[in-house]
């Protein structure tokens, strides 16, 4: 059960493999999420992306929302990684590796963590450009996802 | 009190935090209008960019939140992480 925001980008198949090798009471299933950058916003090509952390309140905040799903799930594991920093299209953004009895629980969980961080995860991102550089703006879609 | 800047609203104000007194208790959209006053790059990081967020020792709080000189303020764009 973690939680880390880092730099570097990371291995998927290095985490599902270390993850799933932890034995737990029970698993029946295990749900993997990633995101990743685009390499085009509308018909512009992306050159990079930075990620703003206000490491903080990304962790209390994170904490937080993964604390009610937890309940709600009843999950046995979980690993999140996201990133921040400097990262090129094509790139890992964020890494969501869940477990539970049930394959409902996993689903569940992952894709409400994952619509909870959109909208309360202090991360920024800045797309940039060959000509100039742009912050992204919250979707309204995403922040009708969740009820706060 | 710390005042922590992020995103879009750092780079206009052109910098990333503040350190203020102030004396008891005060409401955040008053500390705003204090800054906005004070200089004009907090009038126009302020003014241009819309829908702000507050924090306050990483809770989510309202602009009618009151403040004091433990508390850490922070104000920012909404987030677009994930």
């Amino acid at each position: 059960m973690k939680v880390i925001f880092q730099k570097q980008n990371f291995v998927i198949e290095k985490q599902i493999s270390l993850f799933s090798k932890t034995n737990k009471i029970n698993e029946g299933a295990i749900v993997l999420f990633v995101g990743k950058a685009r390499h085009k916003y509308k018909d512009k090509k992306i050159l990079s992306i930075d990620i703003e952390l206000y490491e903080k309140m990304a962790i209390f905040q994170t904490k937080k929302i993964i604390k009610n799903l937890k309940k709600k799930y009843n999950i046995l594991d979980y690993l999140l990684i996201h990133r921040f920093g400097k990262i090129k299209p094509g790139e890992n953004i964020i890494l969501i590796l869940v477990s539970s009895e049930h394959r409902k629980q996993s689903f569940g969980f992952s894709e409400e963590l994952i619509d909870w961080l959109k909208v309360k995860a202090t991360f920024w991102k800045k797309e940039h450009f060959s000509k100039n550089s742009k912050w992204v703006s919250q979707k309204e879609s995403d922040r009708k996802l969740i009820k706060t | 009190m710390k005042i922590l800047y992020f995103a879009s609203l750092k780079e206009s104000i052109g910098k990333r935090e503040d350190t203020i007194q102030i004396d008891g208790k005060k409401k955040i959209y008053q500390i705003i209008d204090e800054l906005k006053n004070s200089d004009s790059n907090y009038n126009t990081a302020f003014t241009k960019i819309k829908n702000l967020q507050y924090a306050v020792n990483c809770e989510y709080v309202n602009k009618n939140s009151f403040v004091t000189n433990k508390d850490e303020l922070a104000i920012f764009p909404p987030v677009t992480g994930g």
